[in-house]
């Protein structure tokens, strides 16, 4: 049975500040590829690829999260025309490899001159790909925020344990943006799930907070690409 | 060149300062010599940035060679601060 409506107003306000946020997300993410087209024309270094990448799938990835829930509500209405399994898969499948992809690409750029890029993209691509697919057969949306959780600790102790040369390496400022925004989009991905109560203040607060770490990292870029 | 390894972006952009502060016109031989790179290393830097269009070849009437700079050459010059700053600030 699906739950009462919350009252009109909230609603109302709820959607118009997640179109409001994942506008200026989406806005930032592509302004951070855009800019650095030119550095990465000219040197074809590959951590600036991984890096722009990194935040051309985070813009796709707020974009598709954003679609999901009004989709899959009205769906629910329709689901004689559009089967819903059709619409989960169309837009789960996406919303996983672009978000795993992400945090991939994050973690590429910064590690790429330790590994086999080959391997490493593979492996990477492969997994983005396999977390929505369990996802999808367990019937679970919450088990991609789990596995993708799991991953992000995974490659948070990874890169904090195993640097070049051994040893355990300080944690940097950019590592803690990096970590933010990965874990800053896994809150996102809970807010966006109405099966869970709504906070809204709790809500509003981590979108800030994302908003706030996207301007430092658009600032940072905007230093050097000009 | 001070002695520490220098990266790849480094060398290119070493290299590309050198035809630039010879009135954008050197031969190949002197260009090897000022780079401070082995032969090997030179010629697959030498055809890495003729490739990407940064350097080009011309030959004068009596059939000398000269390695100039093109404007891409000139603009990653004007940018390889910028693109060492990002590589550094992101640690790329």
């Amino acid at each position: 049975m699906r739950p009462p409506f919350p009252p009109f107003g909230f609603e109302q306000f709820s959607f118009g500040t997640e179109l409001l946020f994942t506008i200026v997300a989406v806005f930032f993410c592509f302004e951070i590829y855009r800019k650095t087209h030119d550095s990465y024309e000219l040197s074809r270094h590959k951590g600036i690829r991984y890096f722009r990448d990194a935040f051309l799938f985070f813009g796709l990835s707020y974009l598709v999260r954003f679609l999901f829930n009004p989709i899959m509500a009205s769906v629910l209405d329709f689901d004689f025309v559009l089967p819903r399994g059709l619409m989960i898969l169309l837009f789960l499948l996406p919303l996983g490899y672009f978000s795993t992809a992400a945090i991939f690409y994050l973690i590429f750029s910064s590690v790429w001159k330790r590994f086999d890029n080959k391997k490493m993209l593979m492996v990477g691509h492969g997994i983005a790909v396999l977390l929505p697919l369990a996802s999808l057969l367990t019937g679970s949306r919450t088990i991609l925020l789990y596995l993708q959780t799991a991953l992000l600790l995974l490659a948070a102790v990874l890169s904090h344990f195993a640097p070049k040369g051994g040893g355990i390496k300080k944690l940097s400022q950019t590592r803690i943006l990096y970590i933010l925004i990965s874990a800053l989009w896994l809150i996102n991905l809970w807010i966006v799930d109405r099966v869970r109560p709504s906070f809204f203040g709790v809500d509003l607060f981590f979108q800030v907070v994302s908003i706030i770490v996207f301007i430092v990292i658009y600032y940072k870029v905007s230093k050097w690409a000009k | 060149m001070n002695g520490k390894k220098r990266d790849r972006l480094e060398v290119i952009s070493d290299i590309l300062g050198i035809i630039r502060d010879s009135h954008n016109s050197i031969k190949p031989t002197p260009l090897l010599r000022k780079s401070n790179l082995s032969s090997s290393s030179f010629s697959e830097y030498y055809a890495e940035l003729a490739s990407k269009g940064f350097i080009k070849e011309i030959t004068d009437g009596n059939g000398k060679r000269y390695v100039t700079l093109t404007d891409k050459g000139f603009k990653y010059l004007e940018k390889y601060g910028l693109i060492h700053g990002l590589i550094e600030e992101f640690e790329l």
